[in-house]
């Protein structure tokens, strides 16, 4: 996060995990695709020659709160292949939160859990824990066969802290849910430790409504956040 | 501020993105660029960078502010325009239009990127159209000025509808946008790579020192291990003698007389503590060999004579095994360079060793003959291999039989302490391990080398080879 008083700006980076080809390239041309030209610039991918990313997908998008105060998110993928490990260390660090992308289908369940691991190794490394980073899971490629069901997830979510979101990616359905979600809990996170509602007088409900509006999504914040699964002990309230 | 420059971070170049104008753009190949649009369009462009300098233009300037500017009230007169083109500051969307005095046009537009200004494009000076003639009051801006020449400067300003104008603003954004972020993907690609590379590196470095912990760690062990070695063989050889010394004083009935029984019964135990004794013997001269403790004494020594004695001293051995035991060697062969009492120790290992693994009825050979060795290049003691000359004579002696032989693969193994190619405990040979060890350090000591080759049809070759005279420049 970086924070520019004159200018009265503040900038968050935001972070897609996940194993190689679960889909955080495609949950970034969806959002991309989502949103307003004036909210976002040219989304910028590092590739190689395949199609999968090198070093990382960088996706520019900015609002505004009432107060003037113009948010600039930077949200980036990691290349998800395993022996990128020291790109992803670089791409994580200074990360203010992270979603992690896992591919819902079972045969990718020890996948998900290693790429889970790194990213916990890879944290460590950079002095920072699963815990203290917020963070946002979701279970995308719902269409495909053999996916793990939505009850067993649901259960599985229940026992955890952390907001789980089932998403198909290729369809744009339930990416900016998470997005929205994962900035929310990064807000949040953001506000407790520097405070910047009371700072700046900042206006919580108004900049989430410039978000879903620019993002073309016309639910409420509360909709949105509540077709989470789990997680629910995560989070205060959302706030009025 | 930083006194040295560093590769950028990540985060400097993607969350901050305050770059300048020259980081992400060739002057050059832009000023191309500027020129291509200046034939396409016909009116002139600058590029200023943040803060006014002027990064990159298609041209010449315009010949009449040219004229104007060498005198002094033409200056004057446009100056007010100067002023007001260097410090317009348009919006991200759309450009300023500005008229001068003198009756030319401009557009600014900004020159932005992620909704950071890096600077602005200045187009004209250019006439729309229905521009007519010059305005009146410019002819009479300096007493000095020549209304044909002002005429003739006049008529050279580019003629551009607006239209035009507003088709090239767009255009031009459109081109700029693309070319800066291709500017900053370039930018964080290269980045990137380097950071990468570094992280790799830590990484690596990381990893290289905690295996070099873990190898003087295990050094210290070995150090410890041969310590310990010595110590325990020192302080089992002091009982050992009493054992020996006691039987053997009751063999020689000093204490009174044994039956043959009980004689039989010490001579067992004199000739296992003698053998005892041997082993201990091994293990320190190995340890004193590990630890660069033992001394050797070198001298011109023939070889012969030893190969010999070794042959008389395990004719025994080899008779009650039906092995055939001999050695030979041309008379006139070369002394070699070494300490007899431990070439003797070498050769007779090995014989030993070779009638151990020699079936009945089979052969085991000594044979000593002179050989020139070509100089590894590694072995680089003291000035140029060239002046050394490359072959160095050194004596070979082969200890060759005809039994088991040993495979390929163990061949360099069975030089290692303990080690025996048939570790099984049923195996049908006995033997500590050590005397190979022991003969492959001494031959190391010598500045020599032993090798095994096959023998045919069968069987090993034990091949020793110590140099005739001392290694050095002086031959």
């Amino acid at each position: 996060m970086q924070l520019d008083f004159t200018a009265r700006e503040l900038t968050i980076k935001l972070v897609y995990y996940g194993p190689a080809l679960s889909g955080k390239t495609t949950n970034l041309q969806a959002l991309h695709e989502a949103s307003v030209p004036e909210a976002t610039g040219r989304l910028m991918t590092l590739e190689t020659r395949d199609d999968r990313t090198l070093f990382f997908d960088l996706l520019p998008l900015t609002f505004s709160s009432a107060k003037g105060l113009s948010v600039r998110l930077k949200v980036f993928t990691v290349p998800g292949q395993v022996i990128h490990s020291s790109t992803r260390r670089l791409v994580l660090q200074g990360a203010d939160g992270v979603a992690f992308i896992a591919d819902s289908r079972e045969g990718e369940t020890e996948h998900n859990a290693e790429s889970y691991r790194d990213l916990r190794e890879n944290l460590k490394q950079n002095g920072l824990t699963t815990k203290q980073l917020p963070l946002v899971l979701q279970f995308n490629k719902r269409d495909m066969p053999n996916v793990r069901t939505e009850a067993e997830l649901a259960d599985m979510a229940a026992q955890g802290r952390e907001p789980v979101y089932l998403a198909t990616a290729t369809k744009g359905l339930g990416v900016v849910e998470t997005f929205v979600g994962l900035l929310h809990l990064t807000w949040q996170t953001l506000d407790v430790k520097h405070g910047f509602i009371e700072k700046f007088g900042f206006d919580t409900s108004a900049f989430f409504a410039d978000v879903l509006g620019k993002l073309n999504h016309p639910a409420s914040l509360t909709d949105v956040l509540n077709i989470r699964v789990g997680g629910y002990g995560a989070r205060r309230e959302v706030m009025p | 501020m930083k006194s040295t420059p560093s590769p950028r971070s990540l985060d400097e170049l993607t969350l901050d993105t305050r770059f300048s104008i020259q980081e992400l753009i060739s002057r050059e190949s832009f000023e191309d660029l500027l020129g291509s649009l200046r034939q396409l369009f016909g009116v002139s462009l600058r590029v200023f960078a943040k803060g006014g300098a002027l990064f990159a233009e298609s041209g010449p300037g315009s010949p009449l502010q040219t004229y104007l500017g060498s005198l002094p009230g033409g200056r004057r007169a446009v100056r007010e325009t100067v002023e007001t083109v260097k410090s317009a500051e348009p919006e991200a969307k759309g450009a300023i239009r500005l008229s001068c005095a003198t009756g030319e046009r401009y557009a600014v537009i900004a020159l932005q990127y992620d909704g950071r200004s890096l600077g602005r494009t200045v187009i004209g000076p250019y006439l729309d159209l229905q521009d007519g003639a010059c305005p009146e009051g410019l002819s009479k801006c300096d007493p000095l000025l020549v209304p044909d020449r002002l005429n003739e400067a006049w008529s050279a300003i580019p003629k551009c509808s607006e239209s035009s104008i507003a088709r090239l603003v767009e255009h031009l954004k459109c081109v700029l946008d693309l070319i800066l972020f291709s500017g900053h993907r370039a930018l964080l690609a290269s980045n990137m790579h380097l950071a990468s590379v570094q992280e790799s590196y830590r990484e690596l470095s990381e990893k290289s020192a905690t295996l070099q912990n873990a190898y003087e760690r295990l050094k210290e062990l070995d150090r410890l291990k041969s310590n310990f070695l010595a110590t325990v063989s020192h302080e089992l050889r002091t009982p050992l003698t009493s054992i020996i010394g006691y039987s053997e004083m009751l063999v020689a009935g000093i204490a009174g007389d044994l039956n043959e029984e009980q004689r039989d019964f010490i001579a067992t135990i004199h000739e296992k503590g003698e053998q005892l004794l041997e082993l201990i013997k091994g293990l320190l001269d190995l340890t004193k060999l590990e630890s660069g403790t033992l001394n050797l004494h070198k001298l011109d020594i023939p070889v012969l004579p030893i190969l010999k004695d070794i042959v008389h001293t395990l004719t025994p051995t080899a008779r009650n095994k039906g092995v055939i035991l001999s050695a030979t060697g041309d008379a006139g062969i070369p002394t070699l360079w070494g300490d007899a009492a431990r070439l003797r120790q070498v050769f007779l290992n090995l014989t030993e060793n070779a009638i151990k693994f020699t079936p009945s009825a089979g052969h085991v050979t000594l044979s000593a003959q002179i050989t020139h060795v070509a100089l590894a290049s590694d072995e680089d003691e003291g000035p140029a291999i060239v002046l050394r000359g490359v072959k160095r004579p050194m004596i070979e002696v082969r200890v060759a039989d005809s039994g088991i032989g040993i495979p390929e693969g163990e061949r360099a193994r069975v030089f290692d302490a303990f080690y025996q190619v048939d570790s099984s405990s049923t195996r049908e040979q006995g033997g500590t391990g050590l005397g190979l060890s022991i003969v492959k350090r001494l031959v190391d000591a010598h500045d020599g080398t032993v090798h095994i080759e096959e023998n045919s049809p069968r069987g090993a070759v034990f091949v020793v080879r110590i140099p005739c005279k001392r290694l050095s420049f002086m031959g």
